[in-house]
This record gives C-alpha cells, sequence and structure tokens, in this order.
C-alpha cells in the first residue's frame, strides 16, 4: 500500500496522471462529438441507406458513383470563385492590418467595425445579404445614388454571370475583420525599433511593409491563406441561406446536402464528405510543399533561397578557384 | 495531503463523467425495454369513448409539431379543452421550425417524445418499427374517410391519422381576375395563361408569384399529378411503372403539361421578377392586397391569404386548370398525419390516443386551417365552397408488396416529387435563363425516372 502512495506520488507518475486527467475532458468531448461520428460516417459510406430503414453494404460503388456523377466535380468548380474571394479577403485584411498597426485616429473604432461582421451568425449574414441583394433594396439604391439605372443593374443572385461573386462577397464581408485583427497582432510583435531604424535608412510606407512587415509576419499569413483555401472548397451557408443553392450557385456541400436529405441518399452523401476531406487533405499539403519552397516556414528559410544561395556560394567558390590557380 | 484531496476529486469528476456517458447509453436500452411490453397493447382509436374511457390516466406528452405559429395560441386552448375531459394528461408541444428535415433525424433515435407528425420518409414497412397501430383501417373507416386513411396504413393497419385533409387548386385574387377582364375561371391550360397575361396587361399586380426563395412552396406544384390525369392510381402505378411518364401527351394532360404551365408563365414573364428573392410572409399580404394575382399552393393556404389584410372576401380558390375530357379534378391528399411513438410507456400510448381522437373529432382543427376534416359527414371548408362540379380524387393505395414503391424510385432518381420540388425548381430555372425547353428536361427526366425504375425491378 504504502509502494503504491508512493509509487503514485512519485513525480513521474504525477505528471503522467495530471496530464490524463486534465486532457481527459476535452479528449473525451472530441472523441464524442468528432471522431465517433466521423467513424460512423466513414461506415455510411459504404452502405446503400437512407436515415431510416435498412441497410445494404455496397462496398466502393459510393465513391465510384462520386467519381462518375457530373455534377459533384461541377460543385466543385465553384469553389473557384471563393478561393479568388479568399485572396481578396486577405489582400484587403492585410491592408487595413498595416494601416491600423501604426498610429491611426479612432483606430480602436474602426478595427470594431470591421471585425464586428465576423460575430454575426452565418445564418444571419444570409438573411441579411438576401435583403441586401433584393432587386431595389439596398445595393440597387445606394448604387441608384451613384448615378446608375435601376434597369441597367443586374439581378444579383439571378444572373448566372454574376450571381456567385455575389455570394462570394457576403463571405468576403464575414471573414476580412477576423483575418484583418490576426493580421494586426502579428504585426504589433514587431520589433517597434527596426522601423525607426528603416526611417533613418530613408525607407518609405511600402518599403517598411514589404523588406520588415512581410517577412516578419508570413507565417501567419500563409496560416490564413490555407485555411481560407480550404475554407473555399468546403462553402457551405452562404450558399445555402442566400440561394438555396439554386440557379447555379449549389456548391459541393450544397449539392451533398440535396442528395442526404432529399434523396435519402446518405452513403452518397458520406462518401461524398469522405473524398472531399481527402481533397482537402492533398490541397493543404501542396500548399505548405508549395510555401515551404518559396517562402519559407517559421524559422526555417525557403528552400529555394537557400538552394539559390548554395548555387551562389559553390559559383563564387568555383571563382576563387580558378583565381588561385 | 490536500494534493491528494485535490487528485482524488480530479478522479472521481472523470470518473462522474465516463459514467454519465454512460448513461447515455444505457438509456436506449430502457428504451428497448418498453419496446417489449408493447406487445401487449392493443388498444385502437375506434374503442375509446372520448370523456367517458381512461379519463383517470395520468401521463405528460410531448408532441413535436410543424406548427410553430399556434403554439402558444391555438394548441395552449386545445390542451385546457382537453384537460376538462382528462385532467391527468399534461401536454408540452415542441415546434420544430425545418421540421420535414429535422424529424426524419429525431425519429432515428427513437427517443423524441410521444406524438409527432409523420413525415413522408418513413417507408410504409417501416411504419410499425416506429408508431403505435392506431386501427385497422375497416374499422376506423366506419367514422373516418378510409380513404383518407391510406397514406399511412400498412396491410390493412392504419399508424398516422390526418390531421387535416388539403385539396390541390390554386389560391388567387377574385378582384385581380375580375379587373383585368377574366370573367370565367379558366380550365384549361390555355386559359390560364391568357388570364394571366391579362393581369400582366392590367399592370397592377404580379400575375403568378412562385414563391420560389421560399423553396418549399416549389414543392406545391408536383400535388397536381393525379389531378392532372384525372387517374387515382396515376400516383401509384401509373408513375411508378408508366414508362416514360413525363413525356408531353399533346392534349394538355399530364404532368407535362402541369410543369409547361409554370414553364410558359416564367418564360412569358407572367411571374415576379426576381424568383431568388420572393418573400413568403410578406407574400400573404401582397395577395390580399391584390398585388398579386394568383399562387399554385394547396387549399391550406387558402385561410393565410384572406387573414392576411383587409380584402379577405377577394380571395377564393380554384381548381387546377387542366381538363381531362372537359371533367376538372381536384387531388385531395393528407396532410401531416398523427402518429405515437411505440417507445412510449403504455401510458403515455393510451393519453396520446385519447388526444390525437380529440384533436381529430373534437378540436375542429381542419377546419381553422382551411382543410377537409378526415371524419366523415364534417362539413366542406369555405375554400372549397366553388368547387362545384369538380371531382375530388383520392389517390388509390399502392398494390400489395409495391408500398414502397414510390418512394424507392423517387429518391433514386432524385426528382425528389412532393419532397423537394426538384422538377419545378428546376423549369423555373430554365425558363427563367432560357438554357434548356420543357423538351429537353422532360427528356432528361425521363431518362432519370426510367433508370430508377430499372434499379428498382421496374421493366
Amino acid at each position: 500500500m504504502r509502494n503504491f502512495i508512493k509509487w503514485i506520488t512519485s513525480a513521474k507518475v504525477n505528471k503522467v496522471l495530471c496530464i490524463i486527467t486534465f486532457m481527459f475532458v476535452p479528449l473525451a468531448l472530441l472523441t464524442v462529438f468528432t471522431y465517433i461520428p466521423f467513424g460512423k460516417m466513414v461506415g455510411f459510406s459504404f452502405y446503400d441507406m437512407k436515415y431510416i430503414g435498412d441497410k445494404e453494404f455496397v462496398g466502393m460503388q459510393n465513391y465510384a458513383e462520386v467519381f462518375s456523377r457530373d455534377d459533384c466535380f461541377k460543385a466543385l468548380k465553384l469553389s473557384l470563385y471563393y478561393i479568388v474571394a479568399s485572396f481578396v479577403q486577405l489582400g484587403l485584411a492585410l491592408y487595413f492590418a498595416t494601416l491600423l498597426s501604426f498610429k491611426t485616429k479612432v483606430g480602436g473604432l474602426f478595427k470594431g467595425l470591421m471585425f464586428f461582421p465576423y460575430l454575426v451568425c452565418g445564418i444571419a449574414v444570409g438573411f441579411i445579404f438576401k435583403f441586401f441583394y433584393t432587386r431595389g433594396f439596398v445595393l440597387d439604391t445606394v448604387l441608384q445614388w451613384c448615378g446608375f439605372n435601376l434597369d441597367n443593374l443586374p439581378y444579383w443572385l439571378k444572373d448566372t454571370s454574376i450571381n456567385n461573386i455575389s455570394v462570394a462577397a457576403t463571405s468576403v464581408w464575414r471573414y476580412m475583420g477576423q483575418n484583418m485583427v490576426l493580421f494586426i497582432g502579428a504585426i504589433m510583435s514587431v520589433d517597434a525599433e527596426m522601423y525607426e531604424a528603416a526611417a533613418i535608412d530613408g525607407a518609405g510606407g511600402w518599403q517598411k511593409f514589404r523588406y520588415i512587415i512581410f517577412p516578419s509576419i508570413s507565417t501567419i499569413i500563409v496560416l490564413n491563406l490555407i485555411l481560407a483555401i480550404t475554407g473555399s472548397l468546403s462553402v457551405f451557408e452562404p450558399p445555402y441561406v442566400i440561394t438555396g443553392g439554386n440557379f447555379g450557385t449549389g456548391t459541393y456541400f450544397v449539392i451533398m446536402d440535396r442528395l442526404a436529405h432529399s434523396s435519402q441518399k446518405v452513403g452518397l452523401a458520406s462518401a461524398m464528405a469522405i473524398v472531399l476531406l481527402i481533397i482537402i487533405l492533398i490541397a493543404t499539403l501542396l500548399q505548405k510543399l508549395f510555401f515551404r519552397y518559396f517562402i519559407g516556414e517559421g524559422d526555417q528559410e525557403a528552400i529555394r533561397a537557400v538552394r539559390k544561395r548554395k548555387k551562389r556560394e559553390a559559383l563564387a567558390a568555383a571563382g576563387n578557384g580558378g583565381v588561385q590557380s | 495531503m490536500r494534493k491528494n484531496v485535490k487528485r482524488l476529486l480530479a478522479l472521481t469528476l472523470t470518473g462522474a463523467m465516463t459514467l454519465s456517458l454512460a448513461g447515455c447509453g444505457s438509456k436506449d436500452e430502457g428504451g428497448g425495454d418498453s419496446k417489449k411490453d408493447d406487445e401487449e397493447f392493443s388498444l385502437t382509436m375506434d374503442q375509446i369513448k372520448l370523456g367517458e374511457d381512461y379519463t383517470d390516466v395520468k401521463a405528460d406528452l410531448k408532441f413535436l409539431t410543424h406548427k410553430t405559429d399556434v403554439i402558444d395560441t391555438t394548441f395552449k386552448e386545445y390542451i385546457s379543452e382537453f384537460q376538462k375531459l382528462y385532467p391527468n394528461i399534461n401536454i408540452e408541444y415542441e415546434g420544430i421550425t425545418d421540421y420535414s428535415n429535422d424529424i426524419t433525424t429525431r425519429l432515428s433515435t427513437g427517443d423524441w417524445g410521444d406524438i409527432c407528425m409523420i413525415p413522408t420518409t418513413v417507408d410504409k414497412d417501416e411504419l410499425g418499427t416506429y408508431f403505435v397501430k392506431l386501427g385497422d383501417q375497416s374499422k376506423l373507416g366506419e367514422t373516418y374517410v378510409s380513404d383518407w386513411l391510406n397514406n399511412f396504413t400498412y396491410q390493412g393497419t392504419v399508424y398516422g391519422v390526418p390531421s387535416m385533409v388539403n385539396a390541390q387548386g390554386i389560391v388567387y385574387n377574385k378582384k385581380v381576375f375580375e379587373e383585368a377582364g377574366v370573367t370565367e375561371v379558366p380550365k384549361t391550360p390555355e386559359d390560364f395563361l391568357a388570364a394571366l397575361k391579362k393581369i400582366k396587361d392590367n399592370k397592377k399586380a404580379t400575375p403568378l408569384y412562385t414563391n420560389f426563395a421560399a423553396d418549399w412552396t416549389m414543392n406545391a406544384w408536383d400535388a397536381y399529378l393525379s389531378a392532372s390525369t384525372g387517374d387515382a392510381d396515376f400516383m401509384n402505378s401509373g408513375l411508378t411503372k408508366g414508362k416514360e411518364p413525363f413525356t408531353d401527351r399533346g392534349d394538355g394532360t399530364g404532368p407535362f403539361a402541369v410543369y409547361n404551365i409554370l414553364y410558359e408563365a416564367v418564360k412569358q414573364g407572367l411571374t415576379e421578377e426576381d424568383p431568388t428573392t420572393t418573400d413568403w410572409e410578406g407574400s400573404k399580404p401582397m395577395i390580399n392586397k391584390g398585388e398579386i394575382g394568383c399562387m399554385v399552393l394547396g387549399s391550406w393556404a387558402f385561410v393565410q391569404m384572406r387573414d392576411a389584410g383587409d380584402n379577405g372576401d377577394d380571395i377564393a380558390y380554384m381548381p387546377f386548370p387542366i381538363s381531362v375530357n372537359g371533367k376538372q379534378y381536384a387531388s385531395v391528399g393528407p396532410d401531416y398525419c398523427y402518429g405515437i411513438n411505440t417507445n412510449s410507456s403504455k401510458d403515455q400510448k393510451i393519453a396520446a390516443m385519447c388526444y390525437v381522437k380529440w384533436l381529430v373529432e373534437e378540436s375542429g382543427f381542419a377546419g381553422g386551417e382551411g382543410g377537409l376534416s378526415v371524419v366523415q359527414g364534417d362539413a366542406l371548408p369555405d375554400a372549397l365552397a366553388s368547387f362545384g362540379d369538380v371531382e375530388l380524387l383520392v389517390d388509390n393505395p399502392a398494390p400489395e408488396g409495391e408500398e414502397n414503391l414510390f418512394n424507392d424510385i423517387n429518391n433514386d432518381s432524385e426528382l425528389g416529387i412532393n419532397v423537394s420540388g426538384v422538377i419545378p425548381k428546376a423549369v423555373l430555372e430554365a425558363a427563367t435563363q432560357k438554357s434548356a425547353t420543357m423538351e429537353d428536361l422532360s427528356k432528361e427526366w425521363n431518362e432519370k425516372w426510367t433508370t430508377a425504375q430499372q434499379n428498382n425491378g421496374v421493366e
């Protein structure tokens, strides 16, 4: 008994116990609400099943169908709109973050105002924009003030040439502020003396941004970019709420929802979800490799830069050798 | 020592967590147990005499409903009325906004309450696993209209009784039609489109408002298929086994004609300008005020449109403008049906059955909502007063062994007939963008439908 108490109070065991007890709650929640449902979904994807009733094991047939249907991957093309939108969003966020991290009048107010949309729930954002885009409502009125004629304006959600842009714009509006706040946080961590030193050397605003801010926060930019692109592949709320996925705005997730809920093809929809997961994993991996090569990660230098330097050194060494001989 | 206490506390807490998680699991098994005593439960609705039998039953009931708008008003009154007869039965309503989607998921858990409105997604042979037998169709058919019990009857056993029965026609503003010079109610697609054209030329109202953005409203178009053929067997045999049922019949009847009305109306600009931003709640006062000519919705909509403003007298209801051999039909079909959970306790089942019987026979719910009552001999609602020589058409049940056939083909084809309105939505989109003709569309539906038929063993 004494041995047991001694064993259990010993520093090493103690540490492990501590870790286990503290990790238990989050791990239990994670398991119950993420891993078990996910495992179930993987199981579903091998069955021909509805929500209720018998299910029948069909092996890989659902996966084969995902690849042979023309609507699944056509829907994935819509992600391009959202990827472009996410570049715009990050660009704007970076711009405002740089402006607001220097002394600006009422900067706090601007930060608050721009961050606010992120706090509104996605469904509410959808309803707001449904009215925003309604013929003759907010957007049309504002544009008419600017001198546009209502007859020349498109139907923002009906015109297939523009409705995907309209819908993607709502997610720019919503997430720009959040990106901006993250960027401001990163910029704050840059040593102020560097700006002074740069100023003494005669650097302008753009040069400060290009040579001080950008390299210092490249990690967080890359992170946001990866999140934005993977998010673009799995867009659901804006098209679901604003257009219901009609008029060619049905993204991959909206199609999946339709199959699962309207046509009761739960197995097929599960398979779609897993295919998308794999696509996202591949996309993330490619992006990571890309950034590691061109920009570098954390303290690590970019592979391209390392290669260039080595090449230069090798050349220089060869050159020196030539002189010596 | 204090450290030890803390550690112990932490361990106890985590232990409690695990136990409570395990508790979730064992509750399900409890549900399974009460299923066993279901075999002894043999009470049916026809055996109950309201106000005389079981007045001392004590039970708390949970009622899942799609009627979120009247939970705090009409349903409260129902409960207090009902409790005059059954003082010990408490009923709690839970409203679900996205009912048709959520209820299926809820049902699959087994632990959802005691009474619900049965969703159409439950296959007939599954009814017994989720719902209590309410009676035999032959017995219940003595007091209720037997045909209207078909929807949730499997092999002669009734599992769901309709809360009300809808007739399918078109709700319209009489004044708008008359002011535009339409004096006679149109009876054919051509006359109907001509009437809409006149309203458009009169320039005061949107002739036909589709409510496209609300989504579920588009579903209504699927409800006219059997009336468009005048054949009570169409849904469960003509459509499921017929060859290429969406082909143009050329005589202004059949599914093609139904959807073609929508197609032509949209193409000729007789519907709202921007279907993507329509507003369901806003459309009610609009038709009441005369800003909308008509809407294609079941008879339940009549009451809502009439009560949405001061011009209730202008609102009227007409049969769908398709005539088969000079005769017009209106399909009549049950709205949501009441079903009782098989996993409830015996007392709860008895109490629930009393309440359902009371709702169907005494509450006046159907009349108040503008529907027909399932009870034989109850009066026709105001909406249908003008239907005159229109024949009410009730779908015949599917032949034995083919009860699931329609659902199976429908799901497989992804056309979502009466479920998600895929066809009418596609029609509207194609007509708006002029991206496909009705011939293209019907060919596509035929292909999907035929493939699904083959997958489900229909030659």
